[in-house]
C-alpha cells in the first residue's frame, strides 16, 4: 500500500514526512480497502497486506487494522496478513491481534510471521544482529500463546513473560495457518521447521526459487512432515490488461515510481544495515540477498517477464506465464502484488476482473 | 561452591547426601541419572542451605531393602528432611526427582513449603515422550547444548546402576494414576519448569500437572531440552530464584525498562 503522490526522488532514510498529505492518504486507504473487498468478487482466495515503517513504500504500520476493516465486508476470502514483523513487535500483541482477526473473520486469517527487511530495524531501534534469534524465539512463543490449554510463563533470551493467557484465542485449531518468508536457504529452513507455508517474493529468477523450495522440502521431511503445493507461496508484481502492450505500458509506469521513488531511501538504509551489522547470519546469505536485489534492479520489464519473475500481459498471456512458472516451481499459492507504485487503481480493478473472467478459469485446476 | 559429602542414618539404612551453602533450607531431589552438580546447584548454594540426598541405589550407594516404591522413597525423603533439615523447607525435584517431590508433597505436606517440579516424570500420556536406551541417542534427547555439560564424573557402572533403580522403585513410565488422583489435594505453591525442546517429558505432562495442581505456575524455558539446568542455567535461575524469594510476586517485573535512567 504505497503512498503515490510524490513527485520527487529521495535517497535519504527516513523519507521526510513533510511530504505526507493526510487527506490524500485518507483517500488512498479507502481505495485500497475497497479494492481488496472487490478482490473477493473476482474469485481471489486470499487478500493480503504487509507491514512497513517510516517510508512511502508502504503505509501499513499495522496491517492488522486493515485486516479488521476487511473482516466484515468480506465473507469468503482469506485475510492474509503477510505479515506482522515479529522481531520488531511484542509477540504477545501479535498473538492477540491475530487471534482477534481470526475470530472476527470467522476463522479466515492467514498468519504471516515475518522477519522484516533490513531498514525496519532502524525504524524500531531493534539490533539487526538479533533479528534471527528474536524471530525464532518469538514465533515459538506466539504458537504457544495460541495453543496452550493453561496459563503459562516464558523464560527466553529475548522475551520473558511470567504468566500468559491470551483472550481471545484463534478460531482455527490448532492455530491459523502460518506463512513465513523463505527467500533464502536460512529462512526456508526455518519455515519448514515451523510447519509454515513458505513465502517467496521479488524473486531474482526461477532457479533461485527452486533452490529455496528444495531446502524447504528437505527440511520439512527431516522434521517429519510433507509440504503440499499449498505450502508454497510465490509472489510477483502483476498487471493484467486487455492487451500485452497496455499491460506493459501501465506496469512500466508503476515500476518507475516503485524503483525511483519508493525504493530510493530504502536502499540507502539497507546498505547501512547490511554493511555494519549481522542482519544476515552468514556472508553468503547477505551476498545472495544483495545480488537478488541488484539483479532485480538492473532487469528491464521485458527481461523480468522473460525470466518469469513478473506477471504482465493480456489475460491469455498471463495464463501462459502462470502455467510456465507453476511448471517450474510447483507452488500452490500465487501472490499477485497488483498495486505496484503508481499503477492506477482503475487499471488494477479492471485487471482483477480480467483475472476472474479470462485467467482463473484456465489456471484454477493447476 | 564445593559441596560436602555427608551421611545420615535413617530407619531403613544409611543415606548419603551433599550439603552446601547457608540460608533458608532447600532440598534438591536428583533425576534418574543421579546427582550432577550443575551451575544451578552451585548458584542456589550461594543463597540457600542446599541439601541433595542421593536416593538409595543411585550413584553407587546401596539400596535400602525396605524401600521399593516411590511412595516408600517419599517416606524416606520425609524422614531425611525431619532429621537433617529439621522441618519445613523448599523442595526442588528434577525429572525422576520431580515425580518423587510430588509424592512427598502428597504424603508429607507439612514438610514442603515451595515446590518446584523441573520437567517432572510420572505423568506421561501413554505412548508420548522418548527415552532411548542407546546412550548417544539419550544424550540428544537430554541436551540441546551438550557443550555446556560439566565434566562427567560417573563411571559406566554407576550409570547402569542408576538406570536399574527405576524399575526397582516401580517408576511409572507413563502416568501414575494414584498420584494423579491426589494432585488436587496438594495445596503447595508450585512452579513447574519445562524446556521448549524437551522430547522426554512431553508438554502434555506438564499441562496435565498445571491443570490439576491448585496453586501451580507453569513456565517454559526456551531453547532447553530435558536437562534445563545444563542447557539454560541462567534462565532457570532467573525464574527459580524469583519464585523462591517472592512466591506469587515472581510474576511482577521488579526491574526497570528505562534505557537511560536520569
Amino acid at each position: 500500500m504505497p503512498y503515490t503522490h510524490l513527485d520527487l526522488q529521495s535517497h535519504d532514510w527516513p523519507f521526510p514526512n513533510r511530504y505526507f498529505d493526510p487527506a490524500k492518504a485518507s483517500a488512498l486507504y479507502r481505495t485500497y480497502v475497497e479494492s481488496m473487498i472487490h478482490a473477493e468478487s473476482c474469485g481471489f482466495d486470499w487478500v493480503g497486506c504487509n507491514e512497513h515503517h517510516f517510508s512511502p513504500y508502504g503505509m501499513m504500520a499495522n496491517p492488522n487494522l486493515i485486516g479488521g476493516a476487511l473482516a466484515y465486508p468480506t465473507k469468503r476470502v482469506k485475510i492474509a496478513m503477510i505479515g506482522n514483523l515479529v522481531p520488531l513487535n511484542n509477540p504477545l500483541r501479535i498473538a492477540e491481534e491475530y487471534a482477534m482477526l481470526d475470530c472476527m473473520s470467522g476463522g479466515r486469517l492467514v498468519a504471516g510471521l515475518m522477519r522484516g527487511i533490513p531498514h525496519e530495524y532502524l525504524a524500531y531501534n531493534i539490533p539487526p544482529g538479533e533479528s534471527w534469534e528474536r524471530q525464532r524465539e518469538a514465533v515459538q512463543l506466539i504458537i504457544k500463546a495460541w495453543t496452550e490449554p493453561e496459563p503459562f510463563g516464558w523464560e527466553g533470551k529475548h522475551f520473558q513473560y511470567r504468566q500468559v493467557s491470551i483472550w481471545p484465542k484463534p478460531m482455527q485449531k490448532p492455530h491459523p495457518p502460518l506463512v513465513i518468508s523463505a527467500s533464502n536457504a536460512d529462512s526456508a529452513k526455518f519455515a519448514a521447521e515451523m510447519r509454515a507455508t513458505m513465502g517467496m517474493v521479488l524473486l531474482a529468477d526461477l532457479p533461485s526459487g527452486r533452490e529455496c523450495i528444495r531446502v524447504y522440502k528437505e527440511t520439512a521431511k527431516a522434521n517429519g512432515w510433507e509440504p503440499t503445493a499449498e505450502n508454497i507461496l510465490v509472489g510477483m508484481h502483476t498487471c493484467i490488461a486487455e492487451t500485452d502492450e497496455e499491460a506493459r505500458r501501465q506496469l512500466a509506469q508503476g515500476l518507475k515510481y516503485f524503483d525511483e521513488v519508493l525504493m530510493g531511501g530504502l536502499q540507502a538504509s539497507q546498505r547501512i544495515v547490511l554493511q555494519k551489522t549481522r542482519y544476515f547470519e552468514t556472508d553468503e546469505s547477505r551476498d545472495r540477498w544483495k545480488s537478488r536485489l541488484d539483479k532485480r534492479k538492473t532487469l528491464t520489464l521485458e527481461e523480468a517477464i522473460e525470466r518469469g519473475t513478473v506477471l504482465c500481459g493480456s489475460p491469455e498471456t498471463v495464463v501462459s506465464q502462470i502455467r510456465r512458472i507453476h511448471s517450474e516451481l510447483g507452488h500452490g499459492v500465487f501472490n499477485f502484488t497488483v498495486k505496484v507504485g503508481t499503477l492506477p487503481d482503475e487499471v488494477i480493478r479492471r485487471g482483477m476482473e480480467l483475472f476472474r473472467d479470462r485467467v482463473l478459469p484456465h489456471v484454477r485446476d493447476l | 561452591m564445593q559441596p560436602q559429602a555427608r551421611k545420615v542414618s535413617l530407619s531403613s539404612g544409611e543415606l548419603s547426601y551433599f550439603a552446601a551453602g547457608e540460608g533458608r533450607p532447600l532440598v534438591y531431589l536428583h533425576p534418574a541419572g543421579g546427582v550432577r552438580w550443575t551451575k544451578v546447584l552451585d548458584e542456589l548454594a550461594r543463597s540457600f542451605k542446599l541439601h541433595v540426598p542421593i536416593m538409595p541405589g543411585f550413584d553407587g550407594t546401596p539400596a535400602h531393602a525396605q524401600v521399593k516404591s516411590m511412595k516408600g522413597l517419599a517416606a524416606l525423603t520425609g524422614e531425611f528432611i525431619e532429621k537433617v533439615v529439621g522441618g519445613t523447607c523448599d523442595v526442588i525435584g528434577c525429572s525422576f526427582g520431580g515425580y518423587l517431590a510430588t509424592w512427598l508433597a502428597a504424603e508429607r505436606p507439612p514438610l514442603v513449603d515451595h515446590l518446584v517440579l523441573e520437567c517432572p516424570a510420572g505423568f506421561r500420556p501413554k505412548g508420548k515422550g522418548e527415552r532411548p536406551a542407546d546412550p548417544e541417542a539419550l544424550k540428544k534427547v537430554l541436551f540441546l547444548h551438550p557443550e555446556k555439560l560439566p565434566p562427567e564424573t560417573k563411571t559406566a557402572e554407576q550409570e547402569a546402576g542408576n538406570r536399574r533403580m527405576l524399575p526397582h522403585y516401580g517408576f511409572a513410565a507413563d502416568t501414575d494414576e494414584e498420584l494423579l488422583a491426589r494432585l488436587p489435594s496438594i495445596d503447595k505453591l508450585t512452579l513447574i519448569l519445562h524446556g521448549t525442546g524437551d522430547r522426554m517429558i512431553p508438554k502434555e505432562s506438564v499441562q496435565l500437572l498445571k491443570s490439576r495442581l491448585p496453586r501451580a505456575y507453569l513456565v517454559y524455558v526456551w531453547d532447553a531440552a530435558h536437562a534445563i539446568e545444563v542447557d539454560q542455567p541462567e534462565r532457570m535461575l532467573a525464574v527459580l530464584t524469583s519464585f523462591l524469594e517472592r512466591s506469587e510476586g515472581f510474576m511482577v517485573n521488579w526491574g526497570t525498562l528505562a534505557v537511560n535512567p536520569g
